[in-house]
């Protein structure tokens, strides 16, 4: 019935209302209070119901002059009152807290966690969160008094770069379901969107950049990855990534990377040297791809982009720099 | 336990989460509502639909704790076909109140068997809560009203208890939540329901059955009526005397002023429209009084022995006859109040003559004639109307006259059986007998029924007048002092006008002594007890003119009175107290709710404050430590306040979460300052 009433209502008169009624404007830097002003109440389809009933007890007790109707018929009226100021109890004063955005890549359904702190000394129950663009809420939660829940929301994500976190809708109906208080909240949270990794992209452009000693030569074929940790074996050899991913407890084994021809090669991924008649999303695809498989592979890698220079590294850290680099590539950097 | 009796209860909950749309307790609690909705009409309905509903809700309840299936459509449509069939062959109707209620009955417990969605679970509790109104067409008393406040809370606590999602307190705070909104919410009600505009009733044509049966005075007198009367105890009206009460002897509530007697019957004179040629001679102060009238199927309105004035009843009028009669223009078939004043002596037509004397005189041909005899026998002893009354009335103290509630019964000649042969009777035989004795004697004679005496309760001062105390007396006509009462009962039985029917009966038929003590329950005997008696009673009293009788014009007239308190300044002085106190009280509430350090620090800075030392607006606690090392304090001391300042500067500016017991060292440490 709503959408219904919406297309009679000019997009401009809407939007109006949107900024001015509902307070839909921007992002709400870092954690809101749904302060009175923020908090929308209206009756539910029971609560139409509700006053259905009241108006057929007051007529019934009028109709039969039943003192005691009356009686009956005001206390349910201002029980449906006491309910319109529990169920907005029950939602204002809460605050409203950004949680945590995992990068994903483009494709992939970012998981944004929103943190609902309840300061007061009242318990929430059924808070229904979801984006606005959801319809019907999916999650449901209970805030006990002086403490915070988390609902972790997804949102598909397209393309690279910052994906903001839609705007959330919070509904409640408690205590008597007999009417809807609302909310909304634009989160100050941003999901970093990595590019898509290209699939079966060409493999790494093990180039014959000369690596630091001077030793090394042209080829695919020096680096023969990783075999088990042998007594003297060069501690810049070890491969500390795999061995950090297996406990040695849990079975795992010190291993070293293992090179053949005796030196390293090193890799080096430069966005610039890549053929610019190739399309940009599919260079950074590429780039995507290459840094994936080099991390998998444990090589370290050098990594150019624009005016990005990182040394050859490897770990996560250098991964989460360089695909952070190739997602904002071209955009701006703070979201 | 074996594996079977583990296995057999989860497997029954996994069905119950699959068709329950709520989870069992949930159900079960709205079931244990309804039913408390349910109980209190099993009273009035046909057998069959109490036990198909118990039935019904019995089925439900097997079928939640067991988690089996619940009937489908095909079974339940037929079965509520058959109920409605039933309602029909029980009532012969459809509509109406009684039927109606049946119907919503059964609605409501085959709704319960037909649950699915949250939707129907609103459906449910919504019925149940008209369900609630329709059990006050049969009672309205204040065990009704605690029933209905126990329903309220039950109600409102199983509706609230599906909105839960997560985590679902036990059911006592469920219930304490239930509460909490009835307890909010009765306030506001209880200004409403004496603020809220009323509208008098009905708002259309009533069904036929909305007024239950009411016994009460009717418009004739034939033997046997009144006795029949006095085994009632409903009330009748009860009266607030703004002057002292009359004594009891003197209560005698004129009702209807019957003339025309058919041999065993007395009925009212054929109205013909008259001259308003009535001379009333009031003498004393008048009595005024508020007169409550309970509901009834009649138009006539009672008022103590004689009213000066005609009462004014809002949307009815009233009219007055020769006889001084009192009765209005419609039924009054809701409580009614008005005021009256009544003089206790008067005197009535005293001119010399009498008009229409022969109608007065009136007796039916061939009736009763060892009566008549003995009429003219009187009348021939002596010229005196009165010396004759005195006659007729000697003849019933002399004789074996008694007073009974359960007189044998009379024949066509009434008052000669009565009067010769029975010697037994009530009220109506003495009034009866003595008119027509009198007017066999040649004096004017009529009966007037109504009340006499009515129960005075000493707690809230108001008289209670109930169909026991129905009462026929005679009025005998005099040149020169016109209608005067005579009371023939009270020659036989002057208890009853003295104190009651009770102990008149108790004196007068031992062999009625059984029910002698039954209405004698309230005795002097047990002055304990008829204290309690009188206190329920004004209890009831209370609750009789405060919430089932709070009419628009009793609202109108406490509107009225509210105003006029609230103008006078003490009044609003004591609401203005009570206006602070609360504001000061939830002052002091905030202020016990500030942080406990942050008050020991306050604390700490007003007492440096009286040692001449205060605190900077803009000293932070560390440089306020600083600057009080400086002064002139006691060793002891100002370690003391430098470890206080040093823990709350911790507290406050460091991220770890407070120390426990952080509050009482601070305090220890203050005491030490």
């Amino acid at each position: 019935m709503a959408a219904s009433l919406k297309r009679f209502i000019p997009a401009a008169v809407r939007a109006k209302a949107d900024t001015w009624l509902f307070q839909k404007r921007g992002v709400d830097p870092g954690e809101t209070l749904l302060t009175q002003r923020r908090v929308f109440i209206l009756p539910s389809g029971a609560g139409m119901g509700f006053a259905a009933l009241i108006l057929i007890l007051l007529i019934g007790s009028i109709n039969y002059s039943l003192g005691l109707g009356f009686a009956l018929t005001f206390t349910m009226g201002t029980c449906a009152m006491v309910d319109i100021y529990m169920t907005y109890k029950n939602m204002a004063h809460l605050h409203l807290r950004p949680g945590r955005a995992q990068p994903v890549f483009a494709g992939e359904v970012a998981q944004f966690e929103l943190h609902l702190v309840n300061r007061t000394k009242l318990d929430r129950y059924a808070l229904w969160v979801d984006f606005m663009e959801a319809g019907e809420a999916r999650h449901v939660v209970d805030v006990a008094a002086g403490a915070t829940s988390a609902v972790v929301l997804s949102a598909p994500s397209t393309e690279r770069g910052w994906l903001a976190a839609p705007r959330i809708r919070l509904s409640t109906r408690f205590p008597l379901g007999l009417l809807r208080a609302w909310s909304y909240w634009q989160p100050d949270l941003n999901a970093l969107v990595y590019p898509f990794p290209e699939e079966n992209g060409p493999p790494l452009p093990i180039s014959g950049v000369e690596s630091a000693d001077g030793h090394g030569h042209a080829g695919h074929d020096d680096f023969a990855g990783i075999r088990s940790y042998q007594p003297g074996d060069p501690m810049r050899h070890m491969a500390w990534r795999q061995i950090a991913r297996l406990d040695p407890a849990d079975g795992g084994q010190l291993v070293t990377k293992h090179f053949e021809g005796g030196a390293v090669d090193e890799l080096v991924l430069d966005f610039n040297a890549m053929p610019s008649i190739m399309n940009l999303e599919l260079r950074l695809s590429r780039m995507t791809r290459w840094v994936l498989d080099a991390e998998q592979r444990a090589l370290p890698y050098a990594f150019r982009i624009g005016a990005t220079d990182f040394e050859a590294s490897i770990g996560e850290a250098h991964q989460a720099a360089c695909l952070r680099a190739l997602a904002l590539h071209g955009l701006k950097e703070a979201p | 336990m074996s594996g079977a009796s583990v296995r057999a209860p989860r497997a029954s909950l996994v069905r119950l989460a699959a068709q329950l749309p709520r989870d069992k307790a949930d159900t079960l609690l709205l079931l244990g509502a309804a039913l408390m909705v349910l109980a209190p009409h099993a009273g009035h309905l046909p057998l069959w639909v109490s036990s198909l509903c118990a039935l019904t809700l019995l089925w439900r309840t097997v079928a939640t704790v067991r988690g089996t299936r619940m009937p489908s459509a095909f079974l339940l449509l037929p079965l509520s076909m058959a109920a409605m069939a039933g309602v029909f062959m029980s009532y012969r109707t459809l509509f109406g109140r009684d039927a109606g209620v049946a119907m919503l009955v059964l609605l409501v417990a085959f709704k319960m068997l037909e649950m699915h969605a949250k939707r129907d679970l609103f459906v449910v509790v919504f019925l149940s809560f008209f369900l609630v109104l329709t059990n006050f067409f049969y009672s309205q008393s204040i065990l009704t009203a605690l029933m209905m406040v126990a329903s309220i809370i039950a109600l409102l606590t199983a509706q609230l208890s599906f909105q839960f999602t997560g985590s679902v307190p036990p059911l006592g705070r469920r219930l304490w939540m239930g509460a909490r909104v009835f307890l909010l919410a009765a306030p506001l009600a209880l200004v409403l329901f004496f603020l809220f505009p009323r509208i008098q009733g009905p708002l259309w044509g009533m069904p036929s059955d909305a007024q239950g049966g009411r016994t009460g005075l009717s418009n004739s007198m034939a033997p046997g009526n009144m006795s029949n009367l006095a085994q009632s105890d409903e009330p009748v009206f009860q009266v607030r005397f703004l002057d002292p009460v009359p004594p009891k002897p003197q209560l005698y509530w004129r009702g209807l002023v019957m003339g025309d007697f058919d041999g065993r019957t007395w009925t009212q004179l054929r109205r013909r429209r008259l001259p308003d040629n009535v001379s009333l001679t009031a003498r004393g102060e008048p009595i005024r009084y508020e007169l409550t009238l309970e509901p009834s199927s009649n138009s006539w309105l009672f008022a103590l022995d004689m009213p000066d004035r005609l009462p004014v009843l809002s949307g009815n009028s009233v009219g007055v006859s020769s006889e001084l009669e009192m009765g209005a223009t419609l039924p009054l078939s809701k409580r009614v109040r008005y005021e009256l004043s009544s003089h206790v002596d008067y005197s009535l037509d005293d001119g010399d003559q009498l008009n229409e004397r022969a109608r007065w005189l009136a007796l039916p041909q061939g009736f009763n004639p060892r009566t008549l005899e003995t009429g003219a026998q009187i009348a021939q002893m002596s010229a005196d109307p009165a010396a004759r009354a005195n006659a007729v009335l000697g003849m019933f103290t002399k004789l074996p006259f008694s007073y009974t509630l359960q007189p044998p019964l009379l024949g066509r000649d009434s008052v000669d059986e009565f009067l010769f042969k029975t010697r037994a009777g009530f009220c109506e035989h003495f009034a009866s007998a003595f008119v027509v004795l009198m007017r066999a004697a040649d004096v004017p004679a009529r009966v007037v029924i109504g009340y006499q005496g009515g129960e005075l309760n000493p707690i809230d001062g108001f008289l209670m007048v109930r169909q026991s105390e129905a009462h026929a007396w005679a009025e005998i006509w005099i040149a020169g002092r016109g209608w005067l009462r005579v009371d023939p009962t009270a020659a036989v039985a002057p208890e009853r006008v003295q104190r009651g029917l009770s102990s008149a009966l108790a004196q007068n038929a031992p062999a009625f002594a059984g029910l002698g003590g039954l209405l004698d329950f309230g005795g002097e005997r047990n002055a304990l007890l008829e204290q309690l008696r009188f206190r329920i009673g004004a209890i009831n009293n209370g609750w009789n003119q405060w919430v089932l009788n709070y009419t628009p014009d009793r609202q109108s007239g406490f509107l009225d009175s509210l105003k006029l308190s609230l103008m006078h300044w003490r009044n609003l002085a004591i609401l203005a107290a009570i206006g602070a106190a609360l504001l000061l009280w939830r002052a002091i509430r905030q202020r016990r709710e500030t942080d406990p350090v942050d008050a020991l620090y306050s604390a700490l800075c007003r007492r440096m404050s009286q040692l001449g030392m205060a605190r900077a607006a803009d000293e932070g606690p560390n440089a306020y430590a600083a600057r009080l090392a400086q002064g002139t304090l006691a060793q002891d001391k100002l370690a003391a306040i430098e470890r206080f300042l040093t823990l709350y500067s911790a507290h406050k500016y460091s991220a770890r979460p407070p120390a426990s017991g952080l509050a009482s060292t601070l305090k220890s440490l203050l005491n030490n300052i």
